[in-house]
């Protein structure tokens, strides 16, 4: 619809997202604010900007701390839309934030947002996630985040000739370390006790955590259950 | 003929405290009230409750003006205003007019305690519209409607459900000329937010401001729990003007924080007026000959500004409003301070 005189409204200028009802932003916003969590997240804010100081992401993207508890605190339903479907990947969730005179915790409230949008199935949080697959395939079967045959060429071309050296090479250098939990493995970091990994997996289920990763990705959701059940069976 | 008497000028929270406190001293006091009764702004304006400890008005007023009344020392003369004054500390003539009649006192030292007036928000310079749309109402007209609880919008009497509060109406504006911070309408509009939020628990309600001045423990009483229990939204943008939309009003501003012009409609909006001198103040200057500061206060501070109850003239001494803007603590502190200084001045001369 073209911006006429009669729709011109500046107040709601920050509408980018027409296809989507009112409602159903309203919804996922009560979901984020109805998180058990939210009342210690959030209390009132100076609009001091500490939390934007202290943020990395902020220096980098056009990511503010402070706006993501404004537009809560102020129950902009539009605008926390706009959060939901964009500024919440921009967070590092290293939580240099919660340094608040306030007490609030910007960084938290990203967490619920990000919660929210990945079990409501956003498209948005699909694509944000889309290349840590891999990532969550190796936290959640392995118990460790990266491990040294993730380490290929093509997914690290800015390392250089070294990386295309070390992954060819990989086995050798890796039997070389000294140390019994590291030495000669390459598919995980380093070696996670079986009874540890058979908690993690209750955990992962208990926790909701394996709800999430459905919404997200049913074929890694798949590939990862079928793994852990047979484990937790045996176990 | 030198006198032990203090006289006291205005029967508000500062001169009841002054009245007061010189009594206890063991001055005598004469206290000059132009209405017919005690308790200044706050009886008259009709103040629901008081920062910061949430008192009643009205109550509070009372227990102030039964201290000085209650105290064989002090002197109470109604309906009475001041016509001249000669002579020097310790020996001063003071005509007045009481109820009509003429009368010449003789007091050793003179408290003024004439207190301030609400800023008039047809003088604004931004276009709020006061005196054209009935729901554009002030903080005292608000406080009227909250001890009474009944909090409607005065074009319909319905309850309203969004509100928005505009900041420093008529202070920190060089245009109107009043530069100075008055002091009080952060807290008594955020107290105001809270009793709203209280007595219209389905309202919205939004402050714009300039800077929060909430001083103390204005912040933990009333700012954080305005904001935090009673889910107040303190929106930092000044509003540039109030037009009518529907049978709503439209405010128009900045929204600084979020960088981006805001349009909103409310159903009433409350203008934060700031403090003035009232014309009582002007008035007694004029008349005692003491000096104004170029707001029309008086001026205090004494030579080195270590003494804030001093005025141009020795012997009398200025307590409240009247020096400038001034809570409820201010005003009773600094009467305290007067009442010390003035009964101390009389002794001097005296010995």
């Amino acid at each position: 619809m073209p911006t006429t005189q009669e729709n011109w409204n500046p107040g709601k200028a920050e509408n980018r997202h027409p296809e989507v009802t009112y409602e159903e932003k309203e919804r996922l916003f009560l979901e984020v604010k109805n998180d058990l969590r939210y009342e210690e997240f959030l209390y009132g804010c100076y609009e001091c900007g500490i939390c934007v100081s202290a943020c990395p992401s902020a220096r980098f993207y056009d990511f503010s701390p402070r706006v993501i508890a404004q537009a809560m605190a102020r129950e902009d339903v539009e605008r926390v839309y706009d959060i939901l479907t964009e500024d919440i990947w921009n967070c590092a969730q290293c939580f240099s934030c919660v340094r608040c005179p306030r007490q609030n915790n910007p960084g938290g409230l990203v967490t619920i947002l990000r919660e929210v949008s990945i079990k409501n199935g956003l498209q948005e949080s699909k694509d944000a996630l889309q290349g840590y697959s891999r990532v969550i395939y190796k936290v959640m079967l392995k118990g460790n985040q990266v491990s040294p045959d993730m380490l290929q060429p093509d997914f690290f071309p800015d390392w250089g000739p070294w990386v295309k050296n070390f992954s060819e090479n990989m086995h050798v250098w890796r039997k070389a370390i000294p140390m019994d939990s590291i030495r000669g493995l390459t598919d995980v970091a380093w070696r996670t006790d079986r009874k540890t990994l058979l908690e993690l997996y209750t955990i992962w289920f208990e926790s909701g955590n394996m709800d999430i990763i459905k919404e997200l990705d049913e074929g890694l959701y798949d590939l990862l259950v079928e793994v852990m059940e047979e484990e937790l069976e045996e176990g | 003929m030198s006198s032990n008497k203090v006289l006291v000028i205005g029967g508000g929270p500062a001169g009841l405290e002054a009245a007061r406190s010189a009594a206890e001293l063991g001055g005598e006091v004469i206290l000059l009230e132009k209405r017919e009764r005690l308790g200044g702004t706050p009886d008259r304006e009709s103040y629901a409750k008081l920062t910061h400890h949430w008192r009643d008005a009205s109550e509070a007023m009372a227990e102030l003006a039964t201290a000085a009344t209650n105290n064989p020392n002090v002197e109470v003369k109604y309906q009475t205003e001041v016509k001249g004054m000669s002579g020097r500390a310790g020996n001063f003539t003071v005509d007045i007019e009481a109820g009509g009649a003429a009368e010449s006192l003789n007091v050793g030292s003179i408290i003024i305690a004439t207190g301030f007036q609400h800023f008039d928000p047809g003088r604004a310079t931004q276009y709020y519209n006061y005196y054209t749309f009935p729901d554009v109402i002030t903080l005292t007209d608000l406080e009227k409607m909250l001890k009474e609880h009944n909090v409607v919008r005065p074009s319909n009497g319905e309850a309203p459900k969004k509100i928005a509060f505009i900041q420093c109406v008529g202070s920190r504006d060089r245009q109107i000329g009043n530069e100075y911070c008055s002091k009080v309408c952060c807290g008594i509009a955020s107290k105001q937010a809270i009793e709203l939020r209280q007595q219209l628990p389905d309202s919205k309600v939004m402050i714009f401001y300039i800077d929060m001045r909430m001083y103390g423990y204005w912040e933990n009483e009333i700012y954080w729990p305005a904001q935090e229990k009673y889910k107040v939204n303190y929106i930092k943008g000044v509003i540039s003007e109030v037009l009518p939309k529907g049978n709503q009003l439209l405010i128009r501003g900045e929204d600084t924080t979020m960088s981006r012009p805001m349009e909103v409609t409310m159903d009433m909006v409350v203008l934060s007026v700031g403090m003035e001198p009232s014309a009582g103040t002007r008035a007694i200057a004029q008349t005692l000959g003491i000096q104004q500061n170029k707001y029309g206060f008086i001026e205090a501070g004494g030579d080195g500004g270590l003494d804030p109850v001093a005025t141009s003239v020795p012997g009398v001494f200025v307590a409240g409003a009247a020096a400038g803007p001034a809570d409820l603590d201010d005003s009773i502190s600094r009467a305290g301070l007067a009442a010390a200084r003035a009964v101390a001045s009389v002794r001097k001369v005296m010995a």
